[in-house]
């Protein structure tokens, strides 16, 4: 199980950076709302992909999250912070990013453009187009997701990109969103000082 | 996980603009990572070799890269144009391992891109990812140069996820080398192939 996980969450960074050109190019035919639209799309149609999940109790789904077991924290290292609070370790396009950067030099404005163009259409919680991909994944993924027969529901609240840009729900949403998590203002500022994303899930 | 979602939407992909499509946009995809990576110079062979050894040129950034130097191509004067150079895992190998344990199985057009590939550009592919890193090598080899000669790269042999292979017998007969052998490199290797100067006069081109 261990090796399993550890290829799970391993990128591969020749296709990755092929990824990223590829999304790169299609930002240069139909830009930031084109690239945005594929990236909602391969991250729906990846979730779509997974067998749907049910457990009995909250408890249960925790467990399953902190194994890597859950479809929604397949690709990433999670710390439970609280039974709702889900603190991802390492974002999983760390590597990717690295590769990217060495290889080819600074990470594409379009990908950050394209993330102001998700976060003013459709939710603003993204700091480039990785973000993109990954929280539309796990808000796909929490749709296939029951728990006590009831559906689970996903909400952003931090994430820091591998590039240092930090991206925080507005201020108008995170008290609700803290409240949803169990923590505090001060107890999220220093989660983000060491880790990657913060993320609520509830019913 | 950015490679299993592209893989996710391969079958989205090849529904919409049809496997010659997607075969398109791979092979664009590979020569757009290519010229991203900029030009390399090199004073002979064994500056290129050890730069390739030590994880310097473009080419290595498809992961382990080995150069067999026993393996020396040579062109009708005896002089050495180039080297064979052996893959140790398929660059699509992990990410096989990612969709089994997440997904399950690969989308049917992986197989169909491949197969596409195979008839109407070369018959050299095992899955579809093969089309872009085979389109790679080729323009990675024209942005390097050795002794100021531009480079040409041949695809060799190659052994997919479930093992069954390709091998290029008509690349292989221009550089004079055995099938038979390089069918051998495959038990330890995924991927062979030949980087030669561009337009050297070869044992096995005088032949034909």
């Amino acid at each position: 199980m261990k090796s399993e996980r550890k290829v799970l969450i391993d990128d591969n960074p020749f296709v990755d950076v092929a990824a990223y050109l590829f999304l790169e190019d299609i930002a240069d035919k139909q830009g930031a709302s084109g690239m945005n639209n594929y990236l909602v799309s391969l991250a729906t149609s990846l979730a779509k992909s997974m067998p749907e999940e049910e457990y009995e109790t909250w408890e249960e789904f925790v467990e399953s999250l902190q194994k890597g077991e859950s479809i929604i924290s397949a690709f990433e290292n999670v710390v439970m912070a609280t039974p709702h609070c889900l603190v991802t370790t390492e974002c999983p396009f760390q590597k990717g990013w690295e590769e990217y950067t060495k290889r080819i030099g600074s990470f594409s404005k379009i990908h950050y453009d394209v993330a102001e163009y998700y976060n003013s259409t459709v939710k603003p919680g993204a700091v480039d187009s990785q973000c993109i991909i990954h929280q539309t994944f796990r808000s796909a993924a929490s749709e296939r997701i029951k728990v006590a027969g009831k559906p689970v529901k996903y909400a952003q609240v931090s994430a820091i990109s591998p590039g240092g840009n930090k991206k925080t729900a507005p201020d108008e949403w995170l008290p609700i969103l803290l409240e949803k998590a169990g923590i505090s203002h001060t107890m999220l500022n220093m989660i983000m000082r060491n880790n990657a994303c913060l993320w609520i899930l509830y019913q | 996980m950015l490679d299993v979602s592209l893989v996710s939407l391969i079958q989205d992909m090849s529904e919409k603009a049809g496997v010659e499509g997607t075969i398109q946009y791979w092979a664009r995809v590979g020569e757009s990572l290519a010229k991203r990576m900029g030009k390399e110079a090199y004073m002979g062979w064994p500056s290129f070799n050890v730069a390739l050894r030590e994880g310097r040129t473009a080419f290595s950034i498809e992961g382990d890269v080995s150069a067999l130097t026993d393996l020396a191509i040579t062109d009708v004067d005896g002089d050495v144009v180039g080297y064979i150079y052996a893959l140790k895992v398929c660059v699509f190998n992990p990410t096989i391992d990612r969709i089994r344990y997440s997904v399950g199985t690969l989308p049917r057009a992986d197989r169909a891109v491949a197969e596409e590939y195979n008839n109407s550009v070369r018959d050299t592919a095992v899955c579809n990812f093969c089309v872009i890193h085979q389109r790679f090598r080729e323009e990675v080899a024209k942005s390097i140069v050795i002794a100021d000669q531009p480079l040409d790269c041949l695809q060799l042999a190659n052994r997919g996820y479930s093992g069954d292979t390709k091998i290029a017998d008509d690349s292989l007969r221009k550089i004079g080398i055995d099938p038979e052998y390089v069918r051998s490199l495959l038990r330890n290797y995924a991927c062979v192939y030949a980087i030669l100067m561009k337009g050297a006069r070869l044992k096995g081109e005088e032949a034909d």
